[in-house]
């Protein structure tokens, strides 16, 4: 497992002042008939407000279970955070009580999910599921609620928002889904938002449309904004900064221009390799070779060395911390979870 | 359904696709030799006339009547040339997956012809459409839904071969089906274990050892991809390539995202609302896009890479795509076309060289349903 020692340097550097959300040392497993599942094994990010941190990874990297337990979603049980601290404005979130976090859930924190359609209730007008913010945490009454979820809906730019605001989910389209699950989120005018694949299930014309969205509302309200994706394209289009997850870890965070000119990490590198560009014909593509790790049997040593084209004896034997990455030239914090980021940076 | 809907243009919607040489089958045996024979790499081995689906809606629960229908394929026109890789692209919705139903003749087709080798496939039955069947394979989207949980993998890649006894004895059916788990690069010794066993890049070299086992001509790939992770992405793609060479095969390849469709495709076709938009080689499409709707699909993929997103033209349209069962008159892109004028609502846009760019040596010279038009370059940095 990680070495504790460099975790501990990593933690208690002192955040930046404008940091909102900070994420220490998490830790999350699932107890499975099969055994223990790991899905997230120390992970350390901060957001601070008006940032827009990306969180890439593949299936399984623990990317939403993060997300989750930062949300106080999580499923308990099966899944169970084992240790660290998320600080929310400086305050630890997990030694809060339930009814607490409760109150920061939606009023301080949102979350956008994925499908829409499953994350909107069938039986209520979008009206009423808009309205219930207001009625929940606001005191409002139904009828005032009413004339926000009108405002709120024509703020994302539904059309017709005083006459759709009586209908249902199914009643509007994949885009229109989704710009409801974004004014939900933007109601109470949250610091925090998590966007959890906010555009895969979209096509692209419209993925683009919902994107501008958010990043307009972002900058409107000042808010920080996680955005959790497996798409590159869709990162290098609005990160400020990317934190890149592999096997429950944190594997290489940088600012976005930085990982996408020269990735320092092997596993960053492949992806970036392994995507077909738009813009010209490519000759064969690169493969990164093999499958993730089984969450139950994570390999010793750096949880990569099995598929990185560079690993030596020591990446099987042991884990890197999250490297400091300097260079001329670079003037943001950068880091990577790799024995050899200076090679795999010179490429 | 009982009547043919009338098809709103006319016949030569799409002039510039090559001419038919049709096989007139007085037999079964003839057919199927015509079906056997042999295609010259770089012939047309598929030429979709004018094909039509609609799908009735209907009401009433005792007395149904149709009051409408929904147009998923709308008379569209292309040539499969013999070991090319053509590409369809388009959003939901827009009748590509309705294309590959048609082509592998599960669904019937409400107008218009299906040549192999110039046979109406929409047409033939018994002997003669199962030796076409035999050649034309498929390969599908979700790697989970589409093996059968409770087969073993020799059970699910054999199974072609208990329709089409004759490609392999009885005898050497474990044999062969071991050669093609080698081939998509799984380990023979797999072939007792179950689909959940694997993940889900093996089980899509599942899907495509099961496409493979009847050494097929043309493989029609809906969406291959789409449900894998990108690591795992680029290594079936890479199979697919391979495959391609060594087993001479033509693929359709359907899929929603653009990048992988210029990777892996020859000549590429946008979609939309049931028509084809546009059809050219992957460069005239890519670089030299002259319909508005392939401008704002192409400028609306996000590119990994934040340099070049600044100097980047977005295109963002405005609204969603209309509902198929009412598409608007004219051009069905009008409606969130920047450039639609009267003449747009009025007349449908052929798809052909446009006007001003025939007999021009240009990349834009090449097939483009559009009145307006106009090559813009969406993809590259200014």
């Amino acid at each position: 497992m990680a070495t504790p020692a460099s975790r501990a340097t990593a933690a208690t550097a002192p955040p930046p002042a404008s940091t909102l959300l900070e994420v220490r040392d998490l830790r999350v497993e699932f107890h499975t008939r099969d055994g223990v599942a790991k899905a997230v094994n120390g992970v350390d990010y901060a957001v601070a407000a008006g940032e827009t941190l990306a969180v890439l990874g593949e299936s399984g990297s623990g990317k939403s279970v993060t997300a989750q337990a930062v949300m106080g979603i999580l499923d308990v049980p099966p899944g169970r955070i084992t240790s660290g601290e998320i600080l929310f404005r400086g305050q630890d979130l997990l030694k809060l009580k339930e009814e607490e976090r409760r109150k920061i859930r939606g009023a301080d924190m949102a979350m956008i999910f994925q499908d829409a359609l499953s994350s909107l209730n069938p039986v209520l007008s979008v009206g009423d599921q808009l309205g219930e913010m207001f009625v929940v945490h606001r005191g409002m009454s139904r009828k005032d609620a009413r004339a926000k979820a009108v405002e709120l809906m024509d703020r994302v730019r539904i059309p017709a928002a005083r006459e759709r605001v009586t209908q249902y989910p199914h009643q509007f389209s994949g885009g229109m889904r989704q710009r409801i699950m974004i004014a939900m989120a933007m109601a109470l005018e949250p610091s925090l938002i998590i966007a959890d694949e906010p555009t895969t299930a979209l096509d692209v014309t419209v993925q683009a449309q919902v994107m501008d969205l958010l990043a307009e509302l972002q900058r409107e309200l000042h808010m920080g904004l996680i955005l959790i994706t497996h798409d590159l394209g869709v990162v290098a289009d609005v990160a400020d900064r990317i934190a890149v997850m592999y096997a429950g870890r944190i594997v290489e965070t940088a600012p976005v221009h930085e990982i996408y000119r020269a990735p320092a990490h092997p596993y960053t590198k492949g992806l970036l390799e392994s995507i077909p560009r738009l813009d010209q014909k490519g000759q064969d593509l690169f493969a990164i070779k093999g499958l993730p790790p089984n969450l139950m049997d994570i390999p010793p040593g750096c949880a990569f060395n099995p598929r990185c084209p560079m690993a030596q004896d020591v990446c099987r034997i042991e884990d890197p911390p999250l490297f400091h990455v300097t260079y001329e030239g670079l003037t943001a914090e950068r880091r990577s979870a790799c024995h050899f980021w200076k090679e795999t940076l010179r490429g | 359904m009982a009547e043919v809907p009338k098809n709103d243009e006319p016949t030569d919607a799409t002039p510039n696709v090559s001419e038919v040489e049709t096989v007139d089958a007085e037999t079964p045996e003839e057919a199927v030799a015509a079906i056997e024979a042999p295609v010259e790499r770089g012939e047309p081995i598929l030429q979709v006339r004018n094909l039509v689906k609609h799908f009735p809606l209907t009401q009433g629960v005792i007395v149904k009547r149709q009051i409408g229908a929904v147009k998923a394929v709308d008379g569209i026109s292309f040539d499969l040339y013999q070991g090319e890789t053509l590409g369809i692209v388009g959003e939901s919705g827009c009748g590509k997956s309705t294309v590959a139903k048609l082509l592998m003749t599960l669904e019937q087709a409400t107008a218009g012809e299906v040549f192999y080798k110039g046979q109406d496939i929409t047409k033939l039955s018994g002997r003669a459409l199962k030796a076409v069947r035999r050649n034309i394979q498929m390969v599908f989207q979700d790697p989970y839904t589409s093996l059968n949980p409770r087969m073993t993998v020799g059970d699910i890649i054999g199974e072609p071969f208990e329709i089409h006894p004759e490609v392999a004895p009885k005898g050497s059916r474990r044999q062969k089906v071991q050669d093609l788990l080698d081939v998509v690069g799984l380990n023979p010794e797999y072939i007792n274990r179950y689909p959940h066993q694997f993940s889900g890049g093996q089980r899509q070299r599942i899907g495509i050892a099961r496409g493979l086992a009847l050494n097929p001509e043309i493989i029609i790939c809906d969406e291959p991809v789409s449900a894998l992770d990108v690591s795992v992405q680029a290594q079936v793609i890479n199979l697919m390539e391979k495959l391609q060479d060594e087993f001479n095969l033509s693929y359709l390849f359907i899929a929603h995202d653009l990048s992988i469709v210029r990777h892996i495709s020859d000549r590429v076709g946008v979609m939309y609302l049931g028509k084809m938009a546009e059809i050219g080689s992957d460069e005239q499409i890519y670089d030299h896009p002259t319909h508005p709707y392939t401008q704002a699909l192409l400028s609306a993929v996000p590119v990994p890479d934040p340099e070049a997103r600044e100097g980047r033209e977005r295109i963002i349209l405005t609204g969603d795509v209309p509902s198929p069962a009412n598409p608007p008159s004219g051009c069905r892109f009008r409606t969130r076309c920047w450039k639609a004028q009267d003449k747009c609502a009025q007349e449908v846009p052929l798809l052909a060289i446009p006007e001003r760019f025939v007999d021009q040596d240009t990349p834009a010279a090449h097939e483009s349903a559009c009145h307006f038009a106009e090559e813009k370059d969406v993809v590259h940095a200014a």
